[in-house]
């Protein structure tokens, strides 16, 4: 790969490639990453797409938040079971809405913790509206009581 | 406490040996990272169904911190390391390193590293960063895939150091103790183009090495079937070009850093067939990167019959075939 083919314009991800330059030395070059910048958009409305599917699941009771965050931040059900300090089985059932409400705060927080969200988020699912995003800024911030975020929303500037 | 090292920030291809070379350079021992890559064999395949995994995956190179260990070993590096169950004992080893003027490399779930953009979230337990000082209760950090220093709070890093799973980092800290910058790489080349050549090619396992490739060519076949929709097949398929290229390889799967390890050794050691072998290894690079092309082609117009996956196992097996020629050439030559 030569190093005038690698190039391409993507600021929000860079990354270093390695290819052949000018001189036929082999070397470091940097580039936005070309996946990203190529197909950024297509991920993102795939993610959405799939926390709508997830979404309706919930409230559906066919699936529980747990199994919700799990299959969209695509984790390993033995690690995530590792992560929060439980067998496979037990984790199976917390997928499962029955065995979810019935769910110690203590443990939800272990889950909450590992999908890095307030304990609040596994009971809620906060939306900005299509139109509003671009004027709207949320912000969940953990206060000293690590049971309780404060929800910030706020007009950007 | 405020504490910034004179650090010498610098992005790299791959977090492991990007944070390596970056505590090697603060010592004063200038390797480049495609050496320090290839003297540690690490370049690699495997493919892997676990349940540790959401969805069948493949490596492109050695265990992570293998790299670390193999390099000191190979060249009589002095590394100091740490690993500790209790976080605070951990952060406040961290903060007397800092307080002492010692840069640290640590391994953290990149999940929590804040100051990227939040579609880059995921969790991985074996990403490596360089701590290089403290401000209030945040941490400056020297990212190999950052553009410049970062900061992050500390409360994120301690999540970062002991988030448990596969791999878990165990608050996992290290510093380079010695280091002779005039030791000689000859020796230590030709020893991992001979390790990596027996990954590649010899070990019995049958998802790893040479095997690992046909094993990813035959199986991908089946992905279809493993799927809740086509939704999800896209974003499989097309993962295998983010896996080769944009998650931290230097492109084509770490080829192309394996090229240019090829290269600058050719030149350290006077041989020429090094170079060669460096010219061919970059054109299995440009292959693997037309593979990701064309994963990224059919996964973004949701071409996915059997026809097209069909094709890229047919790619894929291809590569195996190329790769098993190349390293039992490279093989002969020590």
């Amino acid at each position: 790969m030569k190093e005038k083919d690698i190039y391409v314009e993507f600021s929000p991800q860079e990354i270093i490639y390695y290819a052949e330059k000018e001189d036929s030395s082999y070397g470091p070059v940097s580039s936005g990453a070309q996946l990203t910048a190529n197909h950024l958009d297509d991920f993102i409305e795939k993610k959405r797409k799939l926390a709508s599917d997830l979404r309706q699941q919930v409230i559906n009771n066919e699936i529980s938040p747990i199994y919700y965050y799990a299959v969209w931040l695509e984790m390993g059900e033995k690690d995530l079971a590792t992560r929060a300090g439980i067998s496979l089985r037990k984790l199976r059932k917390y997928y499962q809405p029955k065995y979810f409400i019935k769910m110690k705060v203590e443990k939800l927080k272990l889950f909450a913790d590992v999908f890095d969200i307030p304990v609040a988020n596994l009971f809620q699912n906060i939306l900005i509206g299509n139109n509003a995003q671009e004027q709207i800024s949320l912000k969940q911030e953990r206060t000293k009581n690590e049971f309780y975020h404060i929800t910030k929303i706020d007009l950007k500037k | 406490m405020s504490i910034n090292i004179d650090f010498e920030h610098k992005m790299h291809a791959h977090c492991e040996t990007g944070t390596l070379v970056g505590l090697l350079r603060h010592k004063g021992f200038n390797l480049t990272e495609p050496m320090a890559f290839g003297i540690a064999n690490g370049i690699f395949f495997g493919y892997f169904e676990s349940k540790n995994f959401p969805f069948p995956t493949f490596i492109v190179r050695t265990r992570p911190g293998e790299v670390r260990t193999k390099l000191a070993k190979s060249l009589g590096i002095k590394i100091k390391d740490f690993k500790f169950k209790d976080p605070k004992k951990g952060m406040d080893k961290l903060d007397e390193l800092l307080a002492s003027g010692q840069a640290v490399g640590a391994q953290v779930d990149f999940f929590y590293m804040d100051y990227f953009p939040e579609w880059m979230k995921v969790h991985n337990n074996v990403h490596f960063i360089n701590i290089i000082g403290k401000e209030g209760d945040k941490y400056i950090v020297s990212d190999s895939y950052h553009r410049e220093k970062a900061l992050l709070d500390a409360h994120s890093l301690q999540k970062a150091r002991w988030a448990g799973g596969h791999m878990s980092p165990k608050g996992f800290l290290y510093y380079i103790d010695k280091v002779d910058s005039s030791v000689d790489l000859e020796k230590p080349i030709k020893k991992g183009i001979k390790k990596a050549c027996r990954n590649m090619l010899n070990l019995p396992i049958p998802f790893i090495g040479i095997k690992g490739i046909y094993k990813f060519a035959d199986k991908i076949n089946n992905w279809p079937n493993l799927v809740r929709d086509t939704e999800h097949l896209s974003h499989e398929i097309m993962k295998i070009n983010m896996f080769l290229e944009d998650q931290g390889t230097g492109g084509a799967g770490f080829r192309y850093m394996y090229a240019t390890f090829l290269k600058q050794a050719s030149e350290i050691i006077d041989d020429a067939n090094l170079n060669k072998m460096s010219e061919r290894m970059m054109l299995i690079g440009d292959d693997w990167r037309s593979i990701s092309y064309f994963a990224a082609k059919i996964g973004k117009k949701r071409d996915l019959g059997t026809d097209k996956i069909k094709e890229l196992s047919d790619l894929i097996r291809k590569q195996g075939d190329v790769e098993k020629i190349f390293f039992a050439d490279l093989k002969k030559l020590y």
